[in-house]
């Protein structure tokens, strides 16, 4: 089995994670499913950079940070606040009451890219401080912060309950 | 015994802190209340997020993303995978935009290959059995499948009236708008619709045929009245005996 083959089989199971890293960056269902199919394609491309002693799930979502904030480069800052009315479309549906989904997808939407990003990759994903740090190339130092940083952000936003 | 900052408590909540460090933290919550309201903050905060978006873990993954991973040579591959040089914009609507012209180039090929159905060269519209005509290719399609409160105006076929006939048969008028155009009457029975009449149409004004029971010739109007026993189907009644497969 070449590379792109192992790639292409390994992101099979991998993909109902990867939705649900991008829709925990992107927000929108179709702005996050546009991403998996950019994140997808730009992994089939690169299949020879992987190395199998690496693991592929953190070598498709470190491409899939990437493309998001290539997206958000792309898009400007200002387009990717989403409207109030969509922003309840960024959970499933029946998770959650709708006014609390609203309020968690406009506050996840108010956070700074910096701050989303360790949000998804840790509170979401469930990365390890130390693996969100060698995804962002950042210390780990860093993530603390600003993942402590969304939090207060967050609660703040979703009021005394959170 | 050392304060315990923000950052370490939510190194705590999310199962950073090396057992050492996390046992004084246990420790310091028993006696602290103010303490344990934020770790439970903190932790109500997590559970949130995981309730917003696991949910997503369980969803179908959409054909358009799936397919991209499929068989190693499939000819849909290679498309998808554009060269790295692209930017943002452009990448972004990609999706979309060849999702477009995928629905747009299958809708063409069917919309060719019904075309190509219905216009095909020596394409019968009447066969013979045992000494009767019954409908064949576009007539019996559009016999089978078209409603009279649906009108195409550019079927080859338009029908008319449907009834129930006096001998317990379906019948429907039609008229043929290829030239020459015909007007004829179908009944429904086991060997497909039989034919009793078929003859040309009435010419009517403006030698159009928009309205199919107004060009029946007056020999297939007799022939209607001959076996209509009740009244003519309504929109519903002509949909519900097409759905029931015209028994």
């Amino acid at each position: 089995m070449n590379s792109s083959d192992a790639v292409r089989e390994g992101l099979i199971p991998l993909l109902p994670r990867l939705r649900r890293l991008a829709r925990a960056l992107a927000g929108q269902v179709a702005d996050a499913d546009d991403l998996v199919q950019i994140v997808l394609e730009r992994a089939l491309a690169r299949a020879a950079q992987w190395r199998p002693d690496a693991a592929l799930d953190k070598w498709v979502f470190a491409i899939a940070r990437n493309a998001w904030r290539d997206e958000l480069r792309a898009r400007g800052r200002a387009q990717h606040l989403f409207a109030p009315e969509e922003a309840g479309e960024m959970a499933a549906d029946g998770t959650a009451q709708p006014a609390q989904r609203l309020e968690l997808a406009l506050a996840l939407a108010a956070l700074p890219p910096d701050h989303r990003e360790v949000v998804a990759l840790v509170l979401v994903e469930g990365m390890s401080y130390g693996e969100a740090a060698e995804l962002l190339e950042v210390p780990v130092g860093t993530v603390t912060s600003r993942l402590a940083r969304a939090r207060a952000s967050l609660q703040a936003q979703l009021g005394k309950d959170a | 015994m050392n304060p315990i900052d923000d950052d370490t408590l939510q190194a705590y909540v999310d199962g950073e802190l090396d057992a050492s460090e996390a046992a004084r933290i246990d420790a310091a919550l028993a006696h602290d209340d103010v303490l344990a309201r934020r770790v439970q903050q903190a932790r109500a905060l997590r559970a949130q997020l995981r309730a917003a978006f696991d949910p997503v873990l369980d969803e179908p993954v959409p054909q358009r993303l799936s397919a991209l991973l499929q068989a190693p040579a499939a000819p849909a591959a290679a498309p998808f995978v554009r060269p790295a040089s692209g930017h943002g914009t452009v990448r972004r609507r990609g999706p979309r935009r060849w999702f477009v012209t995928g629905a747009a180039l299958a809708a063409s090929v069917a919309l060719l290959a019904v075309t190509l159905w219905w216009w095909r060269p020596g394409g019968e519209l009447v066969r013979t059995q045992g000494g009767q005509s019954f409908a064949a290719g576009a007539l019996e399609h559009a016999l089978d499948h078209a409603l009279a409160s649906e009108p195409d105006a550019k079927a080859p076929v338009a029908i008319g009236l449907s009834f129930r006939s006096n001998d317990g048969r379906l019948c429907r008028t039609f008229v043929l708008r290829r030239a020459p155009a015909r007007a004829g009457l179908a009944c429904h029975g086991d060997a497909g619709w039989e034919l009793p009449v078929l003859g040309a149409a009435a010419p009517v004004a403006g030698g159009e045929l928009r309205q199919a029971a107004s060009a029946l010739s007056p020999e297939v109007q007799a022939a209607v009245d001959a076996r209509l026993r009740g009244s003519v189907f309504d929109a519903r009644q002509e949909r519900a005996a097409r759905d029931a497969g015209w028994r």
